[in-house]
């Protein structure tokens, strides 16, 4: 009881200090700042990435693919990809008709608005049902493509990136020219996507293939019945996911990149600033080496002093990691990028400011534990018989 | 000159601080040369991509769509071209999934070599001529999975062969290297004839078409020439030069442009307020040296400027470590983008900011430092 009397008393003596060591303090705060600013901006990126590809997620649609292969590799046979239909466990539309939709994916080439670099985008040929599929899907302007018309339809995002996607536009691609009949959005995507009808695509693509079956099922709960029967199927060479599953497994790579990038920054970051922060606060320790020494001859222990110097060190980080934290916030949350063609806004979240903070208190308890040994050790009386 | 024990007693005044102070200036190098160098490298490795290699591919998607091979006379028949060969890729896996390794399928025509950045030894090119079922390694792949001339070795694939079968086998003749350094780093060479023949779908197309032209300088009208040739039929090409799709690659990058300038500018802020606390406080501290130095007869720029050097030397000190440790790093990082290395325009601008960053650091204390009233100081005001 009286260790901790002792410890508050000498903070509260340490904390009103403070004003007079501004220089020093002022270290500490700019280097957590920056460094949590860093590191949360940066973690954002991996944030919005995963927001973003798992948005439009829905826990009752499975994905299914050819077996061993994800992604634009991936080729289902069409009698495969109609037996699918007949499996157990998916819903049906108002209609009756079972709920799936047949995808074939090709990746065609637009023109960025303004500096008119090359990127790619996917044109996915699907059924026109999709909209029964994906309800978070609203058209803004125009309607849905007609099947066996050369239509397509492009999501909000095309047409404030790329050229060529106004209503009535038309593309030529593989020698056809499509009309664009319709903008929709689809959740917070801010990826480009382009719709079309599944076998008008393929037809003027001469495939065979398709490259993804979605299913929605009756419930999340029959994923199991209905990815027992499709692989249980000795015809089917296919594999089913959730959607969940297919997505992140996808994203995998992507994210795990750039978290690795922004832990690696935030790390060297921290360390620089750490180094920083002992500085400074050896030097406020130094400056009060008499204070100590007094406080020592007066019966304060050496343990009090140490845990003092130690939460002086953690309070003066936490400002740094709120500051840091709100200012990746206030300058970046939202901020849209497209590194490697892919686009998404940055998300700086409470848990990612959390990061940020925990970040800080680690540095603060680091950075002060040495400075606080020197603390609870100054020597009495040579340090009151000095200067 | 002979100041110089004079800076080098005032570095040495605390001996901890100015450890510190160098670990800090040499962490913030390190991370602003592995980044700086990272921008720079990826722009020398796109000015070293070759102007004279042009790439014909479908004008929909270079990817997954193909090209039909009939394509191939036309195209060696354009003015200016030296070479045009055809070219199919797939992947497959050794033993298991995550062995992923990249099948280049090429007709060995006379000098086809002259339209890749492979290098391959003659005795090699000739053991593959012979041969149907040969493969050409790269190093890293030969590195990788411990592959010897002589071997035989199977690959599973997506694509099938006629017999509905995902296996293939290949006889290792030879061992290559490859200078672009955007290449596939997992890949081996086989020969198109023979996996035309035996693939099951996809027959008569390929992935695209290398092609060298006599002179660099012909190469962006040859492409137009080559892209003119399938204009408006089913299937359009698109013709451009390993440098472009070098270029078009750093561009879609591009953002990571601003993220890198802004975590150097927010360690170079840092830094610079850590010092310049770090200086003052130095100064402080020794008012009454200082004033001492100046009863001595040190001008008041002879003191300004000794602050300055005790500074400059620090920081110079540090972001040589740290950029030393950051070009040590690249090789590491090499590993995960390809190519790159430490651009000796890096070091110097490294070097050159951290003079700045010292200077400016450093200004204010020198400043106070210089302006000291010997008396007032002495006397302890």
């Amino acid at each position: 009881m009286n260790f901790l009397r002792q410890s508050l008393a000498l903070l509260c003596l340490n904390l009103k200090g403070l004003t007079a060591r501004a220089g020093a303090v002022l270290t500490i705060l700019i280097g957590v700042t920056c460094t949590v600013g860093v590191l949360v901006s940066m973690l954002a990126m991996g944030t919005g990435v995963h927001r973003q590809a798992l948005g439009n997620v829905r826990d009752d649609i499975a994905t299914v693919s050819g077996r061993g292969a994800g992604g634009l590799d991936s080729s289902i046979p069409r009698d495969e990809a109609t037996a699918v239909a007949d499996l157990p466990g998916i819903a049906r539309g108002s209609d009756g008709r079972p709920l799936i939709s047949y995808q074939s994916v090709v990746i065609i080439e637009g023109r960025r608005r303004g500096t008119g670099v090359r990127v790619f985008f996917p044109l996915i040929g699907t059924s026109s049902n999709v909209t029964q599929m994906r309800p978070e899907m609203t058209f803004t302007a125009g309607r849905m493509f007609h099947p066996g018309l050369h239509e397509l339809v492009a999501s909000n995002p095309c047409i404030r990136t790329f050229t060529g996607f106004e209503l009535d536009a038309r593309r030529a691609v593989r020698g056809v020219d499509w009309t664009v009949v319709g903008h929709f959005d689809q959740g917070n995507s801010m990826q480009c996507v382009a719709l079309t009808d599944a076998e008008t695509l393929m037809t003027v693509f001469s495939r065979n293939a398709f490259t993804e079956v979605s299913v929605r099922l009756k419930s999340p709960a029959d994923f199991e019945a209905f990815r027992a029967a499709l692989e249980g199927n000795p015809a089917l060479h296919l594999e089913a996911k959730r959607e969940r599953d297919a997505v992140e497994e996808g994203f995998k790579r992507f994210s795990a990149l750039l978290n690795f990038a922004a832990y690696f920054v935030g790390a060297i970051m921290a360390v620089g600033a750490t180094l920083g922060a002992v500085n400074s606060l050896y030097s406020i320790v130094d400056a009060r080496r008499r204070e100590l020494a007094t406080l020592r001859a007066i019966g304060f222990g050496s343990g009090a002093i140490v845990v003092a110097t130690l939460a002086e060190s953690e309070l003066l980080a936490l400002p740094g990691a709120l500051l840091g934290a709100a200012l990746a916030w206030v300058f970046f949350h939202g901020m849209a990028v497209s590194p490697f063609g892919y686009s998404f806004r940055l998300d700086v979240t409470s848990q990612l400011a959390a990061i940020g903070i925990a970040w800080a208190l680690a540095m603060g308890l680091v950075g002060g534990l040495l400075p606080a040994w020197r603390a609870g050790r100054v020597p009495v009386t040579t340090a009151l018989r000095a200067a | 000159m002979k100041f110089l024990p004079l800076v080098w007693s005032g570095i040495w005044r605390k001996p901890w601080r100015t450890i510190l102070i160098f670990l800090q200036v040499s962490v913030a190098f390190a991370l602003f040369g592995v980044l700086q160098g990272l921008k720079t490298g990826v722009q020398q490795a796109v000015d070293a991509a070759r102007a004279d290699l042009l790439l014909v591919h479908s004008r929909l998607s270079s990817l997954t769509e193909g090209l039909p091979i009939s394509l191939l006379e036309p195209i060696r028949s354009v003015p200016g071209v030296r070479v045009a060969i055809p070219v199919e890729l797939f992947g497959g896996y050794y033993q298991k999934p995550e062995q992923g390794v990249g099948i280049v399928a090429v007709t060995p025509d006379k000098d086809w070599t002259a339209a890749f950045t492979y290098t391959i030894a003659p005795e090699y090119l000739a053991a593959f001529a012979r041969s149907r079922t040969a493969a050409l390694v790269k190093d890293l792949t030969a590195e990788k999975y411990g592959w010897k001339i002589g071997d035989h070795i199977p690959l599973k694939s997506n694509k099938m062969q006629k017999n509905g079968s995902g296996d293939w086998a290949f006889d290792v003749v030879g061992i290559f290297t490859d200078s672009d350094v955007g290449g596939g780093r997992y890949i081996i060479i086989i020969n198109l004839p023979y996996y035309d023949e035996a693939r099951a779908t996809g027959t008569g197309t390929v992935n695209h078409f290398n092609v060298a032209v006599t002179d660099p300088k012909v190469a962006v009208s040859v492409a137009d020439a080559i892209d003119r040739i399938s204009s408006n039929s089913s299937h359009e090409t698109k013709t451009e030069s390993l440098r472009e799709l070098a270029q078009q690659q750093v561009q879609q990058i591009g953002d990571f442009d601003f993220l890198i300038r802004a975590v150097v500018g927010a360690v170079l802020a840092a830094l610079l307020f850590a010092i310049a606390t770090m200086m003052v406080q130095s100064v402080r501290e020794r008012t009454s040296e200082l004033a001492v130095l100046k009863t001595l007869g040190f001008t008041d720029r002879a003191v300004f400027l000794l602050i300055l050097a005790e500074a400059i030397t620090v920081c110079i000190a540090g972001a040589a470590l740290g950029l030393a440790l950051a070009t040590a790093a690249m090789p590491i990082a090499a590993r995960f983008v390809p190519g790159l290395s430490m651009p000796k325009i890096t070091l110097a601008i490294g070097l050159a900011c951290a003079v700045l960053v010292a200077l400016m650091s450093a200004a204010v204390p020198a400043a106070l430092a210089g302006r000291l009233k010997v008396a007032a100081a002495l006397a302890g005001r």
